[in-house]
């Protein structure tokens, strides 16, 4: 098994108990695991009756085990400050507020959220040395998907800008005539270094997305979660992501074959068509279903995550390097 | 002053005229060009960095405005032509002295 396990699915399909259950599997099997929540409604401080932050801290009662829940929001404030920082540092006090005017608007864009998360995921997955096994809880299946889709367009783009840059300098250079000084010179442009320094970064994050890590993809069996099942797997396909495999979460347990009555025949009913949908999940997905796990009564915690670790019928060991 | 003196003042007066008829004909006006390419070429790369400045949403904002504040100068030069700039074709047209 691949270090980076994503969880992904639907809202509410249970995608922070399996990716729990697993983070506790892999924790029993001995390896030094991280359970990482980048869903804004996290959960994992339910599950496990513990609240975690913005950095890693180890679970309570389970040796090996840690959790995380990324907060965007405290990410795009960090990077303001912090963008605000080297601005006072650089800019002279007439252009201050001209420029400050504009970092304030690019904190506010829509697309400011997903790339502080899109930042602290490959911080995540850069300074992970110390785990074995890192399981991310992700948000539901949009969202994320875009997220994953990040890297390569926005590698794309900062080159685009980069090779602008590069020109104007370039020109800037041949147009300086005799003893003049050009406008920019190539050499240690702050500009060039930081975008290039940004495209390494989404590189890595790409590189990673692709080669070391699998995404098991949360079912319910029901229609409208297998299509956007369907349509997720295709996504992640196209971006050459790996499916490890489905997990089908909350199967209605069967009554006793003696059992009648309304909640019995309403069970067997649900059942059958239950049945109908594994079926259908088996044979048109290329991918193996890899745990089937029945409707709990009360919450999924402690011991119950322990149950549910063990209906996983997903590899806990780590990758022998090659 | 000999002959051959004052012909010798009279053609380096012409040398140095016609070396300034040339610089400001020809190698002046181009890399003048060269210039305001250059400023054109800043101009798409600061546009492309914020187009936020304009309206338009960018994928990248959250990422190019780290950028800002080493980019006081073109920052400043490029609001200058952006609203100076009458249209594409004044700008354009400007380098021909007409």
């Amino acid at each position: 098994m691949r270090k980076f396990v994503f969880f992904g699915g639907k809202g509410g399909v249970g995608k922070t108990t399996l990716s729990s259950a697993y983070g506790v599997k892999c924790a029993r099997a001995g390896l030094e695991t991280l359970v990482v929540s980048t869903d804004p409604a996290h959960s994992t401080s339910d599950v496990f009756d513990q609240e975690f932050g913005n950095d890693p801290r180890s679970v309570e009662g389970v040796e090996n085990l840690s959790a995380m829940e990324v907060d965007p929001d405290s990410e795009v404030e960090r990077h303001l400050m912090e963008t605000k920082r080297a601005m006072s540092s650089q800019v002279s006090p007439a252009m201050v507020n001209e420029i400050d005017r504009q970092i304030e608007m690019a904190h506010q864009t829509p697309g400011a959220y997903e790339s502080a998360l899109m930042d602290r995921f490959i911080e995540v997955m850069q300074s992970a040395e110390e785990f074995d096994r890192v399981v991310f809880d992700t948000s539901p299946t949009g969202g994320t998907l875009r997220l994953l889709s990040l890297p390569d367009l926005l590698e794309g783009w900062i080159d685009r800008l980069a090779h602008k840059r590069e020109k104007s300098i370039d020109l800037y250079e041949k147009a300086a005539i005799g003893n003049n000084e050009p406008r920019r010179v190539m050499d240690g442009d702050p500009i060039l270094a930081r975008l290039r320094g940004r495209k390494e970064r989404f590189e890595f994050a790409g590189e990673t997305l692709r080669e070391s890590s699998t995404f098991f993809l949360v079912v319910n069996p029901d229609e409208l979660s297998l299509r956007e099942t369907r349509r997720a797997a295709d996504d992640l396909e196209s971006y050459g992501l790996t499916v490890g495999g489905l997990a089908v979460n909350r199967l209605t347990p069967e009554p006793e074959p003696h059992e009648e009555g309304r909640g019995a025949r309403f069970l067997r009913d649900r059942v059958a068509t239950e049945r109908e949908r594994l079926r259908e999940l088996r044979e048109s997905f290329d991918y193996p279903v890899v745990a089937e796990i029945a409707t709990r009564v009360s919450e999924v915690k402690g011991d119950f995550l322990e149950e549910v670790a063990a209906e996983l019928d997903i590899d806990a060991t780590a990758e022998r390097p090659a | 002053m000999t002959l051959a003196d004052r012909i010798g003042d009279y053609r380096e007066a012409l040398a140095e005229w016609l070396r300034g008829f040339y610089h400001g004909l020809i190698s002046h006006p181009a890399y003048e060009k060269i210039e305001q390419e250059a400023e054109d070429q800043e101009d798409a790369f600061m546009l492309a960095c914020f187009p936020e400045a304009f309206g338009i949403p960018s994928p990248v904002s959250y990422y190019t405005a780290e950028l800002l504040p080493y980019l006081e100068d073109e920052f400043e030069a490029w609001e200058r032509r952006m609203w100076d700039r009458g249209s594409l074709l004044e700008r354009k047209g400007h380098q021909y002295h007409f």
